[in-house]
């Protein structure tokens, strides 16, 4: 629906759906980065689950900490994702791919917190648990962040596609960032491959499967952040009524 | 490949939209600048699997030779005249939707389908015939390397062939606007990258 084009108040819920873009990558860092042993993996996938339950236990309480840090940057998911959508909607007559991205945006959310309860259960009493159990929140935690291509890649292409189709002028971002999710999302590919690998690059650890998805989901979530901030700033995609969008992205 | 154009070339217009005097002595620039962006990102990718390829030669020089030597080359070989044919039509199918737009744009395309499917059925033999024999990702690095990477590889076929299937699609169009030709550019542009990352993959799995 293409409404009124000076909208303050957008502005500032962009403003805020940008920044928990950001913000979510830097509580991933300080999280599963500098503090939880996420990224680098502190743990590896074909270690015995007795050295799983050693490690954890002599880092338990840093991993503690960490694991609130990764469900605060996750829970910010739901409203970077919500900004994306509503600014799809903007340039929606009748709303299709702003909803399909709501449910996307809902689902990732969803295994992505998952990925901090498990890591917390994990660390949460690792010396009563028996040892394959503590392997097995591992395992899950990995398993919900990088085994669920479909989702956070389909998430992507949900984004990329009301880019690339919309009409010359009236794409709700510039078409250069449809090209980056779908690169984004192909780049989440390799995490399929932690499913038959238990040591070596596309194992759970391994530079293919962890770091590349990694690297690209964090990566992505901090480019959106910045084309909404644009947004934000009315230096973006607006949409116009009759009207035709200046090189600069203001409106006529 | 679309090579690089004038734009004076696609002269008369394709879709009643005729090239300004301005851009016609400009570079054109096949597709848009987010395809390009899209096959640098891919091609970084890309480069670092080789790379991951070639620590593991390095490391298991003897263990790579030896299981390189059961991989049949001519199975490589056939991949890759499928690719570069398929690419050849496509590239036709675009020189005609720039120039000369008519039923033989969308046929040079479907050809391009064609041998995309090929690539895939001959594919689906060699992994079929690998796994039949008890050769899986798991028997040894060498597997595990040319199973995911030409798995990898084989997606992005499959992507392929469905951004081939829109492209086809609008080369249908009666005529053809300046965007339709930028759409047709791009998914051109994605199968040729397509065909490069193969021609690199049959390089190293079965020719070093």
């Amino acid at each position: 629906m293409q409404t009124t084009v000076n909208d303050p108040l957008f502005r500032k819920s962009m403003r805020f759906c940008a920044w928990s873009g950001y913000m979510a990558v830097i509580f991933y860092i300080i999280g599963g980065v500098i503090l939880g042993g996420m990224t680098p993996p502190l743990l590896n996938s074909g270690e015995a689950p007795e050295v799983f339950v050693r490690k954890i236990t002599d880092n338990q309480f840093q991993i503690q900490i960490a694991s609130v840090f990764m469900m605060i940057s996750f829970a910010l998911f739901g409203s970077f994702g919500a900004g994306i959508a509503a600014q799809t909607r903007r340039f929606e007559t009748n709303p299709v791919f702003s909803y399909v991205q709501i449910v996307f945006t809902a689902g990732g959310q969803v295994i992505a917190l998952l990925v901090a309860f498990s890591w917390a259960l994990m660390a949460f009493r690792p010396e009563t648990y028996h040892p394959t159990v503590v392997m097995m929140f591992t395992d899950f935690a990995y398993f919900c962040a990088l085994f669920s291509v479909p989702l956070f890649g389909g998430w992507c292409v949900m984004i990329a596609l009301p880019i690339l189709v919309a009409e010359e002028g009236k794409e709700p971002f510039p078409r250069w960032v449809a090209y980056v999710n779908l690169w984004a999302a192909l780049l989440y590919i390799p995490g399929q491959l932690i499913l038959f690998f238990k040591t070596g690059p596309f194992a759970w650890h391994g530079f293919v499967a962890l770091w590349i998805p990694y690297i690209a989901y964090f990566a992505w979530i901090w480019i959106m952040s910045a084309a909404m901030s644009k947004v934000a700033k009315a230096a973006g995609n607006e949409p116009v009524v009759g009207g035709a969008r200046s090189a600069a992205g203001s409106v006529a | 490949m679309t090579d690089s154009i004038t734009d004076n070339r696609r002269a008369p217009p394709v879709g009643g939209r005729m090239a300004t005097p301005d851009c016609a002595t400009q570079k054109h620039v096949p597709g848009e600048v987010g395809i390009w962006l899209f096959v640098a990102g891919d091609l970084l990718v890309f480069s670092a699997f080789f790379v991951v390829i070639a620590l593991g030669y390095r490391e298991q020089t003897e263990l790579f030779a030896q299981s390189r030597t059961t991989l049949d080359m001519w199975v490589g070989v056939l991949n890759t005249f499928f690719l570069l044919t398929g690419s050849w039509f496509v590239a036709k199918g675009v020189e005609s939707c720039r120039q000369a737009h008519g039923a033989a744009s969308s046929r040079y395309i479907s050809l391009g389908i064609l041998f995309g499917l090929l690539f895939v059925a001959n594919k689906s033999f060699e992994w079929g015939l690998k796994i039949a024999n008890g050769v899986t990702p798991k028997t040894n690095d060498f597997f595990m390397y040319f199973f995911s990477f030409t798995g990898i590889h084989l997606v992005h076929v499959l992507v392929g062939l469905g951004v081939l299937l829109v492209v086809r699609n609008v080369s249908r169009r009666p005529e053809l606007s300046k965007k339709d030709i930028r759409t047709i550019e791009s998914g051109a542009t994605f199968w040729h990258l397509v065909d490069l990352l193969w021609i690199v993959l049959f390089s190293l799995f079965y020719l070093l």
